[in-house]
């Protein structure tokens, strides 16, 4: 029957196959191949995401409206980087720019000022916060390093507000004040 | 013609898993090469700060300056008193003045404006005008202003009962302290000089604005 001969055949090459493979396995015991399974982590950091409302710190109107001196309780509610991390040890780094009046492009009259500066501290990172003053020509504490991986939250405030030039000087009347805050992860390679 | 060997099964079989290693290493690299892209060795963010600084104008209470009092006794709250208004020989007027400092502060290009609200110094009666011939019934007198290096003098002339004022421009914001000078001259009269003042109680309210030019 045709149907019993096509079985016949099949059989064969099976039988053929079992043969060779056994004529391998005589050249030696054990036969093994390594095969190298590998990956990275690669050194990255994340800057985590920003809590407490928008990412401006949002102080209002700066001056006493009696005396046009600066207000001396000036103050925002802290912005919280979460979940930040780095994958390798680290150093933080902040940076501000001072609050300057951004209609008023005439120099300041004496007396007066067009600037407002500040201390911008990240905390929550490393033991020291990273801390920086926009009026300092030199901020030593802006960086700061960690010897291990981290992820956490850091936070980030605002104080010690002071009128450019001191603390006799008026800011000049001006609707829009703008400064910056930039926190700065990186990683060593 | 040249018959190229046909590889063995298990060659072919490495062969196909080398070809799988390496495409799946390809695309391992595809996806470690978008995920650098993404994410770095570095992480920044930046939040702005912002206020806002209003138009403000300030003036605190007077003080008079030290050694400027002539025939003046002071200031009591806000009323500057003359001291001996008239001769007592000839009525006339007597000369006063003084020099009030005022601390004040604009924060934006203003005006300073100074306003007599009778024109004058003037009895308590209502009278409008002059009305005794010979007479002194109102009592004129000047008041300088000088801020931020700019003066300007309002003379009032006490003729007609009416408010009467000047103003100063000042095109930046200015801080420090405004000066006004108040002088009654020897013998003022809306009349004539030296004309005998009328019986009463001489009155006028000197006011100083600091507002938006």
């Amino acid at each position: 029957m045709i149907r019993k001969s096509s079985l016949a055949l099949a059989l064969a090459l099976l039988g053929s196959t079992m043969a060779h493979a056994q004529t391998e396995t005589a050249a030696s015991t054990t036969a093994s191949r390594a095969f190298t399974v590998t990956g990275n982590v690669p050194v990255i950091c994340a800057g985590g995401a920003l809590t407490g409302g928008d990412s401006t710190f949002a102080l209002g109107v700066l001056v006493n409206t009696t005396t046009g001196l600066l207000r001396t309780d000036l103050a925002a509610p802290n912005k919280v980087l979460s979940g930040a991390f780095c994958s390798a040890l680290s150093t933080i780094s902040i940076a501000a720019t001072r609050m300057t009046a951004q209609n008023v492009t005439a120099p300041a009259p004496s007396g007066f000022s067009t600037g407002v500066d500040f201390t911008a501290t990240a905390s929550g990172w490393t033991t020291t916060p990273a801390s920086v003053n926009t009026a300092a020509s030199t901020n030593p504490e802006a960086t700061q390093s960690r010897a291990t991986p981290f992820t956490g939250d850091i936070t980030v405030g605002l104080s010690n507000f002071a009128t450019t030039g001191g603390s006799t000087l008026r800011p000049v009347a001006d609707t829009s004040y703008l400064g910056s805050v930039t926190v700065t992860l990186t990683a060593a390679n | 013609m040249e018959r190229r060997a046909l590889p063995s099964t298990r060659e072919t079989g490495f062969r196909a898993l080398a070809r799988t290693l390496a495409g799946m290493a390809a695309v391992a690299g595809l996806a470690m090469g978008s995920a650098a892209l993404a994410e770095s060795n570095t992480a920044s963010r930046t939040m702005a700060v912002s206020g806002s600084t209003p138009e403000i104008c300030a003036l605190q209470p007077g003080a008079v300056q030290t050694g400027s009092l002539v025939n003046m006794t002071g200031l009591d709250g806000d009323t500057l008193r003359v001291a001996q208004f008239a001769d007592p020989t000839t009525l006339a007027v007597r000369a006063a003045n003084a020099t009030l400092s005022i601390s004040a502060v604009c924060n934006f290009p203003h005006k300073v404006r100074v306003q007599s609200e009778n024109n004058g110094m003037w009895p308590g009666d209502g009278r409008q005008a002059l009305d005794a011939h010979g007479f002194t019934s109102a009592v004129p007198y000047q008041a300088r202003v000088t801020w931020n290096g700019a003066s300007n003098t309002l003379e009032t002339d006490a003729r007609v009962r009416h408010q009467v004022e000047d103003e100063l421009s000042v095109n930046m914001p200015a801080a420090g302290s405004v000066e006004l000078h108040v002088e009654i001259a020897p013998g003022a009269s809306n009349s004539q000089a030296n004309a005998p003042l009328l019986a009463g109680t001489y009155t006028d309210t000197l006011r100083i604005f600091l507002e938006p030019l």
